[in-house]
């Protein structure tokens, strides 16, 4: 009986050590060491954008990319082809309909999406927002440039091109809230720092070439001595380079361009001195953090705010992603290499 | 395997049939109950494994196929867009740089806004570019660096070569052109087709879309093959396309691949054998092709393995328990059995197995125990007769000493007598001498009748003197039955019982009569007296003696059986060990009317014959 117990011991042991083995191999597999975060592939997480085929939207898709790639998780961009709300408020139910793990929204106006987006959020849905906000939301975090500060960043380059003194002009999008912001950062920073300049006029550029280049022209005439124009969105600044320029060119003064953003036109036109600088933005980031953002909040690495207005959220709930001004000493660095 | 520990076992020892029965058994059982398990276990394993792996590959191989397909769908799309950009009436003007009759600002702007488009509906296009064959070109997001001339470059040439068929130029690799959102070339696949003019069949321009690698890297991404397996794509010259970042190789020597359009091969990479199934898309001219470790079986297989070494475990233990418990309850009662024996080997025969299994073994044992209760009866009875004999020798002896001197007192005695004229003790003292005579009678144990009968006329001569006219005798006996022998001296203790018992004991004067006769080759001997007789229980307890003398004999000393009884039992002993049980004597009495004891005595003639017989019967 000994013996016998002897050999079942044995056997047992043997036994024993094969499981542990097995599960251990098992384990193994299943935890590849150095993997660190990562998602499912079958997380997919939708960014949604107005006038989705802007180039502005392509920099912050990529950050948004370059996340997933890191997170291992699967993307999927959306967005209003035109500047539309209504089509917005549609993308965006489309999107909570499908049960995405996270949604990142730069939102066309700042009041249509907050039943929108609130909805979504008592869904289980993270919301994040980025570009432009919806204040008031349920929207966990707001990822942008701080645009009164871009504002007030182009009222200091502004005084210093044109020497602290003089008219200058704005030319914006008022229904949007960043260019508000924009708006509202230059000329309450003309008005407290630099007395001597003068905000003579802000008009709609409506964010297209033509409109830009009409109210312009039409800012020209009606201030002759007009010294600088700030103009807060980039495809517009390119209207108004090709009216400054055929100005230079015609012999007349010089009037001063601020622009915002860095596409191929604006950066072309900093190169060759029509467009004195620019605000560049943090686009790419505005993407890549909004990415992570989502991923921690679905993965419930963190604590979500009760509401985007709540500070004391883990989250921050404002994030600036900085701004750099350009202009043609640094240009070189900002076209593609 | 006990032996094996107390010394060196030789061969013979190791021996199967030399071994204990309960190894024997539990080797039996064990073979029995775990080599087909083992052999079970064996094939299940194999037949999964070639199962499971030949699934595994033509899974595989439809998986890849599927790949391939989504694959030339999205390259496809590139294709229509590359047709629908054609169609347009501004990049035509373009092209054909007709577009000096507009305003050249109106076009850019109006085939940005058209490029945009694309983007905005098919948002996995980095970039839409074309490019005139003067170099000119119009984008929405990509540019040229700014002294570069496009139409040198690679890609414009060999779109060109292809006279407008759709060409996939895989990564771009080194080119002028870049996006303004700075992907790699790693990060997007360039497909392109030449524009030809319909009727000089010249190239007008060039259209070059970057797609992002995401798009196609998402379909083949997310497919594990097997445990470890991954997809990779190659391009026709065997450079990567999409390779996870784990990948072994990042390029494949095109001779490894044969003409076919797809197949399976194995390389060592490193110390590792890995197996490629590959699958190329004639569209594109890609392979897709499935990685494998050869050395990592299927997840499914190692699975079943675990479970079936799981099953083996269990079954082995199981089957060691089953061969120690069926060994054991075979070969217990055996070996209890045989030390039983072997203790009674030794001499023990008070020893019993005592269990009540109804199987073999309770049958050996209840055989054991009746025969060593045999063998006890028998040394018992052997010791009985033994003592007999002795006894018998012991008496004989001093039988013959003394009555020749006897013998010769009593003549002296006679002739005395006679001389001084008393006759009637003359008389008596001639009965007693021929009396001790017959009853010596040269130590034969058998004599004819007649002289049996001439010694119990001279007891009765002898007891007559005594008892005067008490006692009258008559002896009746055919005279041709007086050469029959007889056992010696049977008559007289009767005759004397029923003098003593019988006569004595009644009031006045009693007959015993004696009677001889033959009965179907049988002697019937009969003494009969008109005595007092004995009562029922007397006579019972007679009989129930008399039908085992020897034991009535042996349990009792002489002393205290009464003397009746001790003479009657001798006769009996006496006739039933010469003749058997057969024969002897039979009692009859009735209280007051007298006793009759009849003897049952087979008809002997020739004693020599019978002499033999009975010194065999001693001897044995």
């Amino acid at each position: 009986m000994k013996k016998m117990l002897f050999v079942y011991g044995l056997l047992l042991f043997a036994f024993l050590i094969y499981v542990f083995q097995y599960m251990s191999e098992d384990n193994r597999q299943g935890d590849p060491a150095g993997m660190g975060l990562r998602g499912e592939i079958s997380e997919k997480y939708v960014m949604i954008t107005f006038q989705s085929g802007l180039e502005y939207w392509k920099s912050v898709l990529k950050g948004f990319e370059d996340a997933a790639d890191a997170m291992n998780v699967s993307i999927e961009y959306r967005g209003a082809t035109n500047y539309d709300i209504h089509e917005q408020i549609t993308v965006l139910e489309q999107a909570i309909a499908k049960k995405p793990a996270g949604i990142a929204l730069s939102a066309m106006n700042s009041h249509a999406l907050t039943a929108v987006i609130n909805r979504a959020v008592d869904e289980g849905i993270p919301v994040v927002l980025f570009d432009a906000g919806v204040p008031n939301s349920k929207a966990y975090s707001f990822l942008a440039t701080n645009n009164y500060n871009a504002g007030a960043t182009a009222a200091k380059q502004m005084s210093e091109l044109i020497g602290g003194q003089g008219e200058v002009a704005v030319i914006t999008l008022p229904g949007q809230q960043n260019h508000i912001e924009r708006t509202k950062g230059f000329t309450e920073t003309m008005k407290e720092s630099y007395p001597d300049i003068e905000v003579v006029d802000t008009v709609d550029g409506k964010g297209r070439i033509e409109v830009s280049r009409r109210q312009t022209e039409k800012l020209l005439e009606k201030h002759p001595h007009l010294a600088g124009i700030f103009i807060t969105e980039a495809t517009g600044g390119v209207g108004v380079g090709e009216v400054v320029k055929a100005r230079i060119e015609a012999g007349k003064s010089r009037v001063q361009i601020i622009s915002f953003d860095t596409n191929k036109g604006t950066l072309d036109m900093i190169q060759d001195g029509t467009i004195s600088a620019s605000i560049a933005q943090g686009t790419w980031n505005m993407g890549y953090w909004s990415l992570l953002y989502l991923f921690h909040l679905h993965h419930e690495l963190t604590t979500p705010a009760p509401s985007a207005t709540d500070v004391v959220s883990p989250l921050p709930v404002l994030v600036d992603t900085g701004i750099n001004v350009v202009n043609q000493q640094n240009v070189e660095q900002y076209y593609a290499k | 395997m006990r032996s094996k520990k107390k010394e060196m076992p030789s061969w013979k020892q190791l021996r199967f049939s030399q071994l204990p029965l309960r190894y024997q058994l539990s080797i039996l059982f064990l073979l029995i109950g775990i080599v087909p398990a083992l052999g079970l276990g064996v094939v299940v394993n194999f037949t999964v494994d070639r199962i499971v792996e030949r699934q595994v590959e033509d899974n595989t191989l439809q998986l890849i196929g599927k790949v391939n397909q989504s694959l030339d769908k999205a390259i496809d799309n590139l294709q229509t867009i590359t047709y629908l950009a054609e169609f347009d009436e501004d990049v035509q003007a373009f092209i054909h740089e007709t577009g000096t009759v507009r305003d050249p600002r109106q076009l850019t702007e109006n085939m940005s806004a058209f490029f945009q488009g694309f983007t905005t509906l098919y948002p996995e296009i980095a970039g839409i570019m074309v490019v005139s064959s003067g170099g000119a070109y119009l984008s929405n997001e990509m540019y040229a660096y700014s002294d570069a001339d496009l139409t040198k470059e690679e890609w414009f040439k060999q779109a060109a070569e292809q006279k407008g068929i759709f060409t996939v130029i895989g990564h771009p690799g080194n080119r002028s052109v870049t996006t303004h959102v700075n992907y790699t070339p790693e990060e997007v696949i360039s497909v392109a087709r030449s524009f030809v003019d319909s009727e000089t069949q010249d190239i007008k321009g060039v259209i070059l879309i970057d797609l992002k690698l995401r798009s196609l890297s998402g379909i083949v991404r997310d497919i594990t093959l097997g445990k470890n397996g991954y997809l990779m794509i190659l391009d026709k010259e065997g450079d990567k396309i999409y390779a996870p970042e784990n990948s072994v190789l990042r390029h494949f020597d095109a001779a490894w691949f044969d003409d076919n359009s797809s197949g399976t091969f194995n390389k060592q990479i490193g110390n590792e054998n890995f197996q490629f199934q590959y699958q190329t898309s004639s569209y594109t001219g890609w392979r897709t092709i499935g990685v494998f470790d050869t050395g990592d079986s299927a997840l499914a297989v190692r699975e079943i393995h675990f479970y079936v070494v799981c099953y083996l475990f269990i079954v082995c233990m199981f089957g060691l328990m089953a061969a120690y418990v069926l060994s054991q309850s075979i070969s217990r009662p055996i070996h209890h059995l045989m030390s039983l024996m072997r203790k009674a080997e030794k001499g023990d025969m008070t020893l019993r197995y005592l269990g009540d299994r109804g199987d073999e073994v309770g049958q050996l044992g209840t055989s054991f125990n009746r025969m060593l209760q045999e063998i006890k009866k028998l040394m018992t009875i052997n010791r009985q007769k033994e003592k007999q004999k002795q006894e018998a020798e012991l008496r004989s002896l001093t039988a013959h000493i003394k009555p020749h001197f006897l013998y010769n007192t009593l003549d002296t005695i006679h002739w005395m007598a006679h001389k001084q004229g008393a006759d009637d003790v003359s008389v008596m003292i001639q009965s007693l001498s021929k009396l001790f005579r017959i009853g010596l009678s040269k130590g034969s144990h058998m004599i004819p009748l007649s002289q049996e009968i001439e010694h119990i006329s001279s007891y009765l001569q002898i007891q007559k003197t005594r008892y005067r006219d008490r006692v009258e005798c008559h002896i009746d006996i055919k005279d041709d039955l007086l050469d029959c022998y007889v056992v010696k001296l049977m008559l007289q203790p009767l005759v004397e019982n029923a003098i003593y018992h019988g006569i004595k004991a009644r009031r006045g004067a009693g007959t015993i009569l004696i009677k001889v006769r033959k009965q179907e080759e049988v002697l019937i001997i009969t003494v009969s007296d008109n005595g007092a007789g004995m009562d029922a229980d007397r006579l019972r307890q007679l009989r129930k003696q008399l039908d085992d003398p020897l034991a009535t004999i042996e349990t009792h000393n002489e002393e205290q059986l009464p003397g009746r009884s001790y003479g009657l039992l001798n006769i009996q002993a006496r006739i039933q060990l010469t003749f058997g049980p057969s024969y002897g004597i039979t009692l009859d009495s009735t209280q007051g009317e007298g006793t009759t004891a009849t003897i049952l005595h087979p008809i002997v003639t020739k004693p020599q014959v019978m002499l033999d017989h009975v010194m065999e019967e001693e001897e044995r």
